[in-house]
């Protein structure tokens, strides 16, 4: 009798498990059809100045791979986390985001980076990442937190690769100490931004921005966003993980020195990691003069080019850089296959009404604004922008922070991660933890974060709506 | 519709006979920090989920005085002394996660309570509590009713009035009360904002399940809340200083030194202070500050001097606001002025 009673409940729960099971609300995952993603936003037949040959222009330099010395693009190094722009920034297509393949475990049996160890958080299908360390270490290994650190701590070096001239030894140019980082928890990720739509995002007048947030300010979600400022003239900083970037040139430039070591008109100095200088408790300052000018050109390593034809060649990197990511079209949204089914449009639709209803739209705004006229191209004037984003910088709890600062930006704040693209990217959140899309918003809610309630307005829905919400996410 | 507003008669006549009752006391012991700020010096790891490098943050020139972030969840209670609230957790609620920090507009996020693992019912909900400091709101609204009728003006496209903003006895004190709802998402808010110590204090009720929110709301009726008039609702005495809106202006300030920023910043800095009977500061409230900018401030406010603030003829305290740093917004409030509760 207590045997068939057992028997009964299991079959039961069973029951219950699959019903469940069905009615489970599934990430759609990465959407593989082809959006048209990656090209200009330029109407070749409305672009009077001839900014489509700077466009072109950009995008091939954006995928030139970068020498110490030696060749026609030289200056990387001597540290660096990789040897091209659109090795990184490649999903869906060149200026996006990480790739389903890491470029970067390659790199220590490709002759990129022959002489370095692979640290252990870069796997072949895992996220491309930047490290960066948010305290000092002690002489002694341990953490010093009272060290407050943040900065990119470059993956390789020059060390080993023939083009590496002088610079040629692990001892005098040590990989940073990723091994005790990663044991004594002192590491965090970030993974590259996708630059699509960015011209849009760079031409919101800040007078739009402010707007928006004061009208938002009238939620009842527990929302109140901050802006990032540009220390120089203290206009709204936006691009970034966490908005620390003005404008799409000191971005590139920032990029080109921070993660491929190559001095430009921006950034005119070679870098020392966090560590070498001086505040790091090692007692290292600078680089040592051997890993010095490897380019052999002097500094900067990347300029402009006054002799050269046609006109968009005169142009240094850093600003070619900049131009093709200004010109680059916002991803397309498109069709959403879920289990090998279409999602229908409806429930598409049903979902944006959900994304907006439950809150997620106070931060991720589905239209921050209209341009104000370029004097770039008219396809920059006066378009509306469907980033998805406020723009603004928000606490996010203690689940995703990072304890990293930059600017006006805490380490628990990050700028609203524009969802623009989102369909067809693959590792979410700031650090790349995860390619789930349910995971990347219940990370969302924890101690402190302004997502709370939203993300409780979320589980509140059946799960029919929840999975609305994730298919229309996955059609952006 | 019709039915909806059955409901919302009936739920305005049994709050109506439930203001008439005494909230229960009650008492909460001093909560635990989720976010230790002790955490320095030499550690063998960084401590998971702990944010040690925080951006712009509440703090105060002493710990005795209450500040409105000061409040927390004991013993399934909510306390919060700046407001002298205490509110008993219906069974099976819980705050499961604390609230950000307060903003550079002043807005708090004084409790989130949800559901716990235990709750049984047909939909979760919510219990938002938050604080709008009415000295630094950019929203055009001075008071608790204006702040709720302009949510009802300015209520976006996905949502339907279901009550207008209407005046009910919550706990002994008038509220406004304000439901809208989402018809796609089929989620309920039941908004209630009073005024206290200029701020505008709303609790923000929502859920799928409109019973439940009824039952909440009838709940909220246990609350303690400070009397509607006398010294301990902000109108002046020996228990809460009087609020005034920029009692900080030149004609009330006999000494005032400007602070020196060490660094080049561009956000808001919110602060409130309270002026003793003689003109002193005697106690200082960033309400959002890198700890740069908390020294400067604090360093030159304790040389600010102020005209002796006179009520019914006799010295009293005074609690107003000063905004340095960057305003991004202009206040969209009225210059000045004295509230009274």
């Amino acid at each position: 009798m207590i045997k068939r009673e057992k028997l009964t409940l299991a079959l039961m729960l069973a029951a219950l498990f699959l019903a469940g099971m069905a009615f489970a609300q599934t990430d759609p995952g990465v959407q593989s059809a082809s959006r048209g993603t990656g090209v200009t936003i330029i109407n070749p037949s409305d672009d009077p100045n001839g900014f489509t040959a700077f466009f072109n222009d950009g995008l091939n330099r954006f995928q030139e791979v970068e020498t110490v010395s030696g060749s026609a693009n030289v200056g990387l190094g001597p540290r660096f986390n990789s040897n091209q722009c659109s090795s990184c920034h490649a999903q869906p297509a060149v200026g996006g985001t990480g790739a389903a393949v890491n470029p970067q475990f390659l790199f220590t049996s490709n002759g990129v980076a022959p002489g370095n160890t692979m640290p252990s958080f870069i796997t072949p299908n895992g996220p491309t990442r930047e490290a960066r360390f948010p305290f000092g270490f002690n002489s002694n290994g341990t953490v010093n937190t009272n060290v407050i650190i943040g900065g990119v701590e470059d993956l390789f070096t020059v060390t080993g690769r023939s083009d590496a001239g002088t610079c040629n030894s692990a001892t005098a140019l040590p990989q940073p100490s990723f091994a005790l980082a990663v044991e004594e928890n002192n590491v965090i990720f970030r993974i590259p931004t996708p630059t699509f739509g960015a011209g849009l995002i760079e031409n919101l007048d800040d007078s739009t921005l402010l707007k928006n947030q004061a009208a938002n300010l009238k939620n009842n979600f527990g929302i109140t966003g901050t802006f990032n400022h540009n220390g120089n003239d203290s206009t709204i900083a936006r691009f970034g993980w966490k908005a620390q970037n003005k404008s799409l040139h000191l971005f590139s430039g920032e990029a080109y020195n921070v993660e491929m070591g190559i001095t430009n008109e921006v950034f005119q100095n070679e870098r020392p990691l966090p560590g070498e200088d001086g505040n790091g408790g090692t007692g290292d300052t600078g680089l040592i003069a051997s890993c010095l000018n490897l380019a052999g050109v002097g500094y900067p390593e990347d300029t402009s080019n006054p002799n050269s034809t046609p006109n968009a060649a005169v142009l240094d990197d850093v600003s070619a850089f900049a131009n093709f990511m200004r010109f680059l079209a916002p991803p397309p949204p498109g069709g959403v296959v879920l289990n090998g089914q279409q999602v229908s449009a409806s429930a598409i639709s049903a979902g944006s009404a959900l994304f907006s209803s439950i809150g997620c739209a106070t931060c991720h705004n589905p239209t921050p604004g209209t341009t104000q006229q370029s004097n770039f191209v008219p396809a920059l004037s006066n378009a509306q922008v469907n980033a998805f984003s406020d723009i603004e910088i928000h606490t996010m709890g203690n689940t995703l922070a990072d304890n990293v600062s930059q600017g006006g930006a805490g380490g628990d704040q990050f700028r609203t991660a524009p969802l623009w693209g989102l369909g067809q990217r693959i590792f979410l959140l700031h650090d790349g933890r995860t390619t789930n899309l349910i995971t990347a918003i219940e990370d969302h809610a924890s101690h402190g974060s302004e997502a709370n309630t939203v993300i409780e307005n979320f589980k509140s829905l059946s799960s029919t709506q929840q999975q609305e919400v994730l298919d229309f996410l996955r059609s952006l | 519709m019709t039915r909806n507003m059955n409901r919302f008669v009936r739920l305005s006549l049994v709050l109506a006979w439930f203001a008439s009752l005494l909230a229960a006391g009650q008492n909460a012991s001093k909560n635990s920090l989720d976010f230790p700020s002790n955490i320095t010096g030499q550690l063998t790891k960084v401590p998971e989920g702990v944010v040690l490098v925080k951006g712009a943050r509440p703090s105060a020139s002493d710990s005795v005085t209450p500040v409105p972030e000061g409040g927390n969840v004991t013993d399934n209670v909510f306390t919060n002394k700046y407001f002298g609230m205490t509110y008993s957790l219906p069974p099976d609620w819980r705050q499961k996660y604390e609230g950000p920090p307060p903003s550079d507009s002043g807005r708090y996020v004084l409790a989130q309570i949800t559901p716990a693992d235990t709750f049984k019912g047909p939909a979760r909900g919510n219990i938002l509590i938050t604080a709008q400091d009415t000295f630094f709101s950019p929203l055009p609204t001075a008071d608790a009713g204006e702040l709720i009728n302009f949510e009802k003006d300015n209520l976006q496209a996905d949502y339907k009035v279901e009550l207008p903003p209407t005046q009910m006895k919550v706990a002994d004190r008038s509220f406004t009360f304000f439901a809208y709802w989402s018809p796609v998402a089929e989620l309920h808010w039941y908004v209630l904002a009073t005024d206290m110590r200029c701020h505008a204090l709303q609790i923000v009720l929502s859920s799928r399940d409109t019973k439940l929110l009824e039952n909440l709301t009838l709940d909220l009726n246990r609350m303690k809340l400070p009397p509607e008039a006398g010294v301990a609702a902000g109108v002046g005495g020996d228990a809460v200083p009087a609020c005034i809106q920029d009692y900080a202006r030149d004609e009330n300030i006999i000494a005032k030194v400007n602070p020196v920023f060490t660094e080049h910043r561009f956000n808001p800095v919110p602060v409130r202070i309270i002026i003793d009977k003689e003109g002193k500061i005697k106690h200082i409230h960033l309400v959002s500050a890198f700890p740069d900018q908390a020294k400067a401030i604090t360093d030159a406010l304790r040389q600010w001097k102020f005209r002796r603030y006179l009520q019914d003829g006799q010295p009293a305290e005074v609690e107003t606001g000063i905004m340095f740093g960057q305003v991004s917004q202009s206040p969209g409030h009225p210059a000045e002025k004295a509230v009274t509760q």
